[in-house]
């Protein structure tokens, strides 16, 4: 016999290997992704075996106005969100490009926010945008204006947790986008600076193009983020004033835990599914047309 | 090495039964109180030790999430013996099934002679059910909290159960104070939210309703509607009281410890966090909610109970168990202060009543509301159509606050909030 001895270890040592993962991946990702699917045409309290209710949910939600001003509110809050974020991380990244004594101290606390707990964070907003009490308040005052209800006016509530949720991530976003900026070749805008090209064209002719791939990778991982809302509106205003800032991931948290309506969040989280996978799809035909990379 | 492996597991489950022995009763008991874990144990020890044979295991899960843990063991017929029940979902539970008929016990033993029947008859009340369903461990109630320096400040005299809601508003206006004359409101007379704690009292001390019990919907009589009149209009014409958006900073209560506000409607339970929050820093007191122009009026109050699983192996041993902790066997140093026992003997003794410890003898009044007959707006559904909880900013407290903070009017509201909570009424409903 020429064959080496426990040959048939070799074709199935790497699925030992890979198992936990396999194993993990299918009981925490992949069955829950099914019975979710399956649960959204269900009617389920919990306490008995879930009921089969065939579209019932989904025509539910179609005919619901408060599901309808959910729905929009997510996408209002995705798109502050990814514009927001996008903008603001570039900002501080070319900001924060320079090499000055203590730039790692300024860039650690840029992305100090990121690490923080929503909760935390807000908490501590909450006083600081507080009527009569909250410094912003007092700001506006002293300045003879009246200060907005910033989570109290259901025409502002949305904007000012989305906007706290982009102060929150931008570091992180920064941190990417100032990759990107380092490793694009300093000549070329060494050459365009002799050229007699100000900050300006240098920056919007030459470095924005050359981000291009940066750029659209921020905007991929944006647009996932910004359905990542639960923590910031848990903590600051529950949905509310009067479903004004409730978004589809709140939504699914409020009829799974609070209602017990998991049948109907299941079929909101699939709702959610569809808007993630949607926009996904078309970021990366965006992509396809838009991004060349200089070499 | 398959071998090693078959019988180390072989061992662990060995193990496992070990513990059992034959003949001994093992009972479960869930419990969310995690500050209870050293007193739940002695209590354990001692009624261990009273009853051999019996071994009891005390699993406490925090509130955030023992509600749903609890439905899935009754989802798997899996409920332990004793656990605590809300009073906001007993209907739901009595109606599933998912609890054990208590009357046969409480018929034939001497349970009356212990407990208040008033607070059992009150649970029965709120299960919405013709037996007995749970046994109430203790008693909340909402009462009217106020400020005795303010008063005196003011010179008012100081509220009494004779109030009417004319008295109570001319109180507010006479202690709604701009100390420094800076244009700004120093001391409100009142604040309040659309929480449940804060409006119901009212609508009951009127004697009026939210839901019409024999259609099951939202359907808010002419006494319930003057109680929410006559409140938003504190804050909208008498000006005596916040819009809520501007107390929002503010964690509900801090307005009263906080001396913002001269009076706070809330559960009696907040004694204990006014007693630690406001020391000596202000005298205080509490009375019953005044009486509305209709001149009846019903308490708003519920109990927190144990229920026992309806599959439970030993029974008899069960509700032995559960009388022991809802007040037999335990001190009243387990209940937090302005919890009413629903244990005559710890209701009664001379602890609970304690002249040298703010409110000092305003407690004596909890003990005559808990007699008092009592009712709820709680259905099922509840938590979804009142707004509480994860919900607090929408259903009818959103609705509420709606109308204070001048964002809608008082019909447009009204109308508004009734087809929303009528469309979570018809769910459970039909």
């Amino acid at each position: 016999m020429t064959q080496t001895p426990f040959r048939w270890h070799r074709r199935i040592t790497p699925w030992i290997f890979i198992l936990p993962t396999v194993i993990g991946l299918l009981i925490f990702r992949l069955i829950p992704i099914f019975s979710s699917f399956y649960l959204s045409f269900t009617e389920w309290n919990l306490l008995r075996k879930a009921q089969f209710i065939g579209l019932g949910n989904y025509v539910e939600m179609m005919k619901s106005r408060e599901f309808l001003m959910t729905l929009t509110n997510t996408l209002q809050f995705s798109l502050v969100y990814v514009v927001g974020s996008m903008a603001l991380g570039l900002a501080l990244a070319v900001l924060i490009d320079v090499q000055i004594k203590g730039i790692s101290l300024y860039r650690a606390a840029i992305y100090l926010p990121v690490v923080t707990s929503a909760v935390a964070v807000g908490i501590v907003w909450n006083w600081i945008l507080g009527p009569t009490y909250g410094i912003v308040s007092n700001i506006f005052e002293s300045l003879g204006l009246t200060a907005p209800y910033w989570l109290s006016d259901p025409k502002l509530a949305l904007n000012t947790v989305a906007s706290l949720q982009v102060w929150k991530m931008s570091g992180y976003y920064m941190i990417i986008f100032l990759a990107g900026l380092q490793a694009i070749n300093k000549d070329v805008l060494e050459s365009a600076r002799i050229d007699g090209a100000n900050a300006f064209q240098s920056f919007f002719r030459i470095t924005l193009p050359m981000l291009m791939s940066t750029f659209f990778f921020v905007l991929t991982i944006t647009i996932i983020d910004s359905f990542k809302n639960f923590e910031l509106i848990y903590a600051m205003t529950k949905g509310g004033p009067q479903n004004a800032s409730n978004t589809l991931v709140y939504d699914v948290y409020l009829n799974a835990f609070v209602f017990y309506r998991v049948g109907y969040a299941s079929a909101i989280a699939y709702i959610l599914l569809v808007f993630v996978g949607l926009l996904t799809i078309l970021n990366f035909f965006i992509k396809k047309y838009f991004v060349y990379s200089l070499d | 090495m398959l071998i090693l492996v078959i019988s180390l597991v072989g061992l662990l489950f060995a193990g496992g039964a070990a513990e059992k022995k034959s003949g001994e009763i093992n009972l479960e008991w869930w419990t969310w109180d995690a500050d209870m874990l050293e007193s739940n144990k002695q209590i354990i020890a001692q009624f261990e030790k009273e009853n051999p044979g019996v071994s009891i295991t005390n699993t406490i899960i925090p509130t955030t999430e023992y509600w749903t843990k609890i439905r899935i063991q009754a989802n798997q017929n899996k409920l332990p013996d004793v656990f605590t029940m809300s009073s906001g979902y007993i209907e739901e539970w009595a109606k599933e099934g998912l609890v054990y008929n208590l009357d046969s016990f409480v018929e034939k033993d001497d349970t009356f002679d212990y407990f208040y029947k008033a607070i059992f008859d009150t649970s029965k009340e709120i299960s919405a059910a013709d037996h007995y369903y749970s046994i109430p461990f203790a008693l909340v109630t909402t009462v009217l909290y106020y400020n005795k320096d303010a008063f005196d400040k003011a010179g008012v005299a100081y509220p009494t159960d004779d109030w009417t809601w004319d008295d109570f508003r001319s109180a507010a206006k006479k202690l709604t104070v701009d100390t420094n004359v800076d244009g700004k409101i120093d001391q409100w007379g009142f604040t309040f939210t659309g929480r449940y704690a804060e409006i119901e009292p009212w609508v009951y001390a009127n004697n009026g309703n939210f839901v019409d019990r024999s259609t099951m919907r939202f359907n808010p009589d002419k006494n319930a509607l003057d109680a929410l009149k006559m409140l938003t209009n504190l804050v909208l014409v008498d000006k005596v009281a916040p819009p809520q958006k501007d107390m929002s900073t503010f964690k509900l209560e801090e307005v009263f410890y906080g001396e913002v506000a001269a009076m706070w409607v809330d559960g009696s339970w907040l004694t204990d966090s006014f007693r630690r929050n406001i020391g000596d820093d202000f005298r205080w007191g509490f009375v019953r909610i005044p009486t509305g122009p209709s001149n009846k009026r019903v308490t708003y109050g519920w109990p927190d109970s144990y229920a026992l699983a309806p599959n439970t192996k030993h029974p008899e041993m069960a509700w032995k168990f559960a009388r022991y902790v809802a007040g037999e066997g335990i001190g009243l140093d387990l209940y937090m202060a302005g919890k009413i026992p629903s244990a005559k003997a710890l209701a009664e003794s001379p602890e609970f009543v304690d002249p040298a410890v703010q409110p000092g003898l305003d407690m004596l009044k909890l003990i005559e509301l808990a007699a008092s007959p009592m009712t709820t707006s709680y259905t099922m559904g509840w938590s979804e159509w009142r707004g509480y909880g994860g919900s607090d900013s929408l259903g009818l407290n959103g609705m509420i606050d709606a109308i204070i903070n001048g964002q809608m009017s008082f019909d447009e509201a009204m109308k508004k909030g009734s087809e929303g909570i009528n469309t979570v009424l018809s769910r459970y409903y039909k």
